[in-house]
This record gives structure tokens, sequence and C-alpha cells, in this order.
């Protein structure tokens, strides 16, 4: 159980640059923001307004060139962290689900699940007897022993994300996972979210321009040129202004 | 169990499932690499077969010293032609356990309707009964006349009956493998009959040979060589100095006496140079092409699975995962391809015209060239993978 009042992800005066010739490109220009344990937050916003490069600091895939990351308090993360190192740390705390459910096509899916746990190092069995676990809990029983090319774009992804589950991290962050999928399949992989963040006390984060899931968010962060341009509830009409 | 221990467990795992899930796909990039190296094989499996073919005489005949024409290198090298009874002379010399007379010369006959071509080799029979014949069927020579022993390689079979000159041959023997610098089947009869069969003339030539002699000259060309031997071949008691009998032989003047490492050094080093380098430099050339296509097929499987890689990456794998995994493939592929080469190449080259010497050297040498390749090329895949960015699944 983890601590209430402790946020799960926090991003201080996050900024990121990128320096292309003679210009400087503010990809995140002074982020800061809090999620809590058991919160689902979209993040949207217009392409190039930072949302990904947001994404790849908060899960120690990229430093920031200013600021600080800490996960359920602690200090992971600043410009002079070196990533390498915290892969264990990424490995035990945070999991991830792209557009693209990535899995690899030679595993079936409880062995898609099962890796990310003998990566851990657990041992071969118990993984594959937890991975099928996880299938179960995301309505995969009757495809656990299929290869990724045998299941549906929905299905791939409810395997992305029982394997991101498969650490059991406090952070789930998610990359456009409804991009590839229809209307129902977008809602009902949201929905999975919203009962991960609930049932694991985790706090989800979610990319996304599908406006039509924004309604089931607890709190919709939108980024412009790489500053937090308002953060609200999906009932308000007006967003608070940072 | 250590976290070593897991990686590589699951490294060996993530290989064959990866292999077993394109398994066609790697059938034929093991077929691929196995038939290069096959040629490889074969390449230096020809050098190593036309050079054990070209001493084959020299290594099996068991001469000390070979008695040729004065100032000539032959009779393999160049010609040679020594009188007949030089072997009489010879045999005169103190420490002399054996001479016996040789010729060795092309012939054209016919067989089944067709055009054949064989290395006529004498023996000097009753002194030579061929005893040093590699004899898989048949018996060897067993009468001074019209009988003659061939190789497999000639299509002769035991019993069958040949034209020669002007008479007809029974062939009683087949022997394995013997045959001359030029691929051609050894064919093994008396002297008495190799030198009947090469002094056949055509009655113009009797008729303008006996014209010569009418005329005082008694140099014609046709019937000089026909009936002289091309080399005495002198088998010494053990422990003869070879030099003592050879210098004795040199003072007559008329004869040059080579030692079997001369005719050796003489036939590798003067008379096949130019095929052995060809040959070794097609055998370097195919072994760098080998190496190259080994290399991209590795290197190409790496860039393939960058991707997956990153992914890999992504949810944590140690570096050591990686590189087990890359490398595992590449030693199946390596090792898959070496068995399937070699495989194919003691299926294959037994029905290749010349001879393909593999010798466990050759192989040995090969083996460790492809394992060094494959290490080589996953080296380089290698390190492309470990510099994939977990982010770049994004991409």
């Amino acid at each position: 159980m983890s601590d209430q009042t402790v946020p799960v992800l926090s991003l201080r005066r996050i900024a990121k640059h990128y320096v292309s010739g003679e210009s400087v490109v503010r990809a995140l220009d002074g982020v800061s923001l809090d999620i809590m344990p058991g919160e689902l937050v979209g993040v949207v916003g217009p392409s190039g307004s930072g949302k990904s490069t947001m994404l790849l600091i908060a899960g120690l895939l990229e430093t920031p060139t200013e600021g600080e990351v800490f996960v359920s308090g602690r200090l992971v993360s600043s410009p002079d962290a070196n990533l390498d190192e915290l892969r264990d740390f990424r490995r035990r705390n945070i999991g991830f689900v792209f557009q693209k459910a990535n899995l690899l096509p030679f595993l079936t899916a409880a062995e898609n699940v099962a890796i990310a746990l003998e990566i851990d190092d657990v041992p071969a069995r118990a993984a594959l007897a937890y991975a099928t676990e996880l299938l179960e809990d995301v309505d995969l029983s009757h495809r656990i022993h299929n290869l990724p090319a045998r299941l549906s774009g929905g299905e791939q992804q409810r395997v992305a994300v029982a394997r991101a589950l498969a650490n059991d991290p406090t952070l789930l962050l998610a990359d456009e996972p409804t991009a590839a999928l229809d209307a129902v399949r977008g809602r009902q992989v949201i929905e999975q979210f919203r009962a991960i963040a609930r049932a694991r006390e985790a706090a989800v984060v979610v990319v996304t321009h599908d406006q039509r899931a924004l309604e089931m968010f607890d709190r919709i962060i939108e980024l412009v040129d790489g500053k937090l341009a308002s953060i609200r509830t999906p009932g308000a009409l007006e967003g608070q202004v940072i | 169990m250590d976290a070593g221990d897991t990686s590589k467990g699951i490294a060996v795992n993530l290989s064959f499932k990866d292999i077993q899930y394109r398994f066609a796909r790697f059938l034929l990039t093991v077929a691929g690499v196995g038939f290069l190296v096959t040629a490889s094989v074969g390449m230096v499996g020809l050098y190593r077969g036309i050079i054990a073919d070209a001493l084959l005489v020299i290594d099996t005949i068991g001469a000390d010293l070979w008695v040729v024409q004065g100032d000539r290198q032959g009779p393999f090298s160049e010609g040679s032609a020594v009188p007949l009874d030089l072997d009489a002379r010879v045999e005169s010399l103190g420490n002399v356990y054996n001479v016996r007379r040789f010729r060795q010369f092309s012939y054209q006959f016919l067989h089944n309707g067709k055009q054949s071509r064989a290395a006529i080799t004498t023996l000097d029979y009753p002194k030579d009964n061929g005893s040093w014949l590699n004899l898989v069927y048949g018996r060897s020579i067993g009468a001074a006349h019209f009988e003659v022993v061939a190789d497999v390689s000639s299509g002769l079979h035991v019993g069958e009956t040949i034209h020669m000159g002007k008479d007809e041959y029974r062939v009683v023997g087949l022997t394995a493998g013997m045959v001359d610098a030029s691929g051609d089947a050894m064919m093994f009869i008396t002297l008495n009959d190799a030198l009947a069969i090469s002094s056949q003339r055509t009655s113009e030539e009797i008729l303008l040979a006996r014209n010569a002699a009418q005329a005082g000259n008694q140099n014609s060309g046709a019937s000089s060589s026909a009936g002289r031997i091309s080399a005495v071949l002198v088998s010494l008691d053990a422990a003869t100095d070879p030099g003592t009998v050879r210098d004795a032989m040199m003072n007559w003047g008329d004869v040059n006496v080579l030692t079997q490492a001369d005719q050796s050094d003489l036939l590798l080093n003067q008379r096949l140079w130019r095929l052995r380098l060809q040959i070794l430099a097609f055998t370097a050339v195919l072994l760098v092409v080998m190496a190259i296509i080994i290399s991209l097929i590795i290197y190409t499987m790496t860039i393939e699975k960058l991707h997956q890689i990153a992914m890999l990456k992504l949810i944590g794998a140690r570096n050591a995962l990686i590189v087990s995994m890359i490398a595992q493939q590449a030693a199946m592929i390596g090792v898959g391809g070496f068995a399937f080469g070699l495989l194919l190449s003691n299926l294959i080259f037994p029905y290749f015209p010349r001879r393909i010497v593999m010798t466990p050297e050759d192989l040995g040498l090969l083996f460790a060239a492809v394992c060094i390749v494959s290490a080589g090329s996953s080296l380089f895949g290698i390190s492309r993978a470990l510099s994939v960015k977990a982010q770049e699944v994004l991409s």
C-alpha cells in the first residue's frame, strides 16, 4: 500500500532543450506537476508541445536539461543522472505502454509478459504463472498461448498492458495507447487503466490525442510549446490556467 | 541462480524461440553459409587434390632415385628419354637394391564408342608387379602381355577388353584415386606392351623411316623415342647414402639423377606453380567473400532486431542478455552453416571429376575462420545493439 500523501511522480521545473545548429529548441520549459497514487491523468496538446518528451523524462529514458524528477518521493533524475544506472529502478517502478504494442513476435502472449519478470530474475515457471494471472486480469485467458500475429490490435495492446504491470509498477506511462484502436477498443484500454490505477494505487499518465477519452481521466494536463498551459478536470468548462 | 545465469537462460530461450519462429529463414541462412563453406572446402580440397594427384606416383612408387636424361628434369617436369638398357648399368652399382624402368604417356582409346583419355603408366614386369598400386577390384598384372589395371575413374570394368595399339587388352584390376597431374585416369600395363603401343606407326611413317635409313639418316624422330624409356627408378639398400650413388651415376655424364624430394619440388614449384598460385588466389578471394557474406548476414540479422532490442532495454534487460542473444544466434548460424557445408562436401565432392582432399587440418582452420568471422561480425552487431537506446522503441 503506497503513501497516499506522497506523489508517485513529481516533476520540478523540468526543461529539455535541444541544440540544433545555432538555435535552441525548447521541447519542455519549466514544467512542474505532481501525480498522486490511484490517479489517472491525461496529457494533451498539439504536436510538438512536449508531451512525449515529458513522458520520456518521467520514464527515466531521457535526462532533463534542467529540473528534477521524483518517483514516490525519491529524487531519481536530474541533468547529471546516469540513465544506465537507473535501469533496475525503472524496471521495478515504471511500466510503459505505447501506441504500438511492441510485442516480441516469437513469444506467446504469456511469454511476452513473463519476459519482463524473467529479466528481473524471477524464475521462469513463477514468471509464467504470474503472467497468466495478469493476462486473465485483462480478459485474455483464451489467448495465453497465442503468438502476437494471432492477436487483434486491441488484444496485443492488452498484452502490452499486462507486460507493463508485470513488475507491479507504481507509475504507468502510456504514449498514445489508443491511437491504433477503434473507439470501443480505445475506451476499453482507458477503462483498464482506470481499474489499474484504483486497484493498484498506481499513478497512470496517458498521453493522448483522443478527445473521446478525455472525460475518463481524473485530470487533464495540457501542454503548449513545452509549457504547462492548463490542468483541469473533465467536467470543468474552463481549465485552471497556470 | 544469480543474475548472470538467469540472463543466459533467457537469452538461450529467446535465441531458440526466435529461430523457431523464423525456422525456414534460419534454415535458408544456414544453407547459404553452408554453400559458402562447401565452396571454400572445395577450393582448398581441389588445391590439395591437385598436389596429391601430382605427387601420387612419386610418393607411392617407392623409388629413392630417378635416373633421367642428362641435363633434363624429367620425366614429369619436362621430357626425358633414356636407353632401354640403362637399368643394367645402374644395377651394376653397389648398394642398389632394386631397379625398374619407367615410362608414362597420355593415350586416347575408344571405350563404349567414345574417345577416352588415360595416362599409360608402365610396370616393369616381373620386377614390378604393381604391389604399390591402390587396387580395389580384381588383381594386378599377372602376365607379360595384354593385361591392364585401370583406375575406376576411367569408367572401365574388370573383364572388359579395350583396343590399344594393334592389340586387345583385358582389364584385370581396378585402382582407386590413381590419376596423373592432369586428372587423367592411370592405366597400368607392362613396359613391353607400352613400348609396343608407343612404337606403333602408320605405313607412311614406316616408309619414310626406311627411306631415311637408306639415305643414311638414322635420327628419324618418329622412331627415336618409341624404343626408349623415360627414367630408371632406383631403390637403395637400407642405410645407403643416396648422395654417393647419385654422384657415381652423375659421373657417367649422360644422365641426370633426381631424388624423390627433387621430383616433388620440380612438380610443385615448377610444373604446377602457376596452377597452384591461381587456385590459392581463388581460394583467398572465396574466403574473403565468405567472410563478407557471413558478416553481412549476422550484422543484418542484428539490425533487423534493433526495435526488439530497444523494447528489451525498455523493460530493463541487461546488456549481457542482449550480447548473449546476438552471440548465440551468430554461433548457431556459423556452426550450423559449417556443419551443413561439411555434410554437403562429403555428399557431393566424391562425384566431382577431380579429387577433393579434405584434411582435418584444413577443415579445422576453416572452422576457426568461420568462428572468427562469426564472432567478429557479431561483435559489430553487438556494438550496434548496445548503442540502441530504449526510447528508440518509440521510433
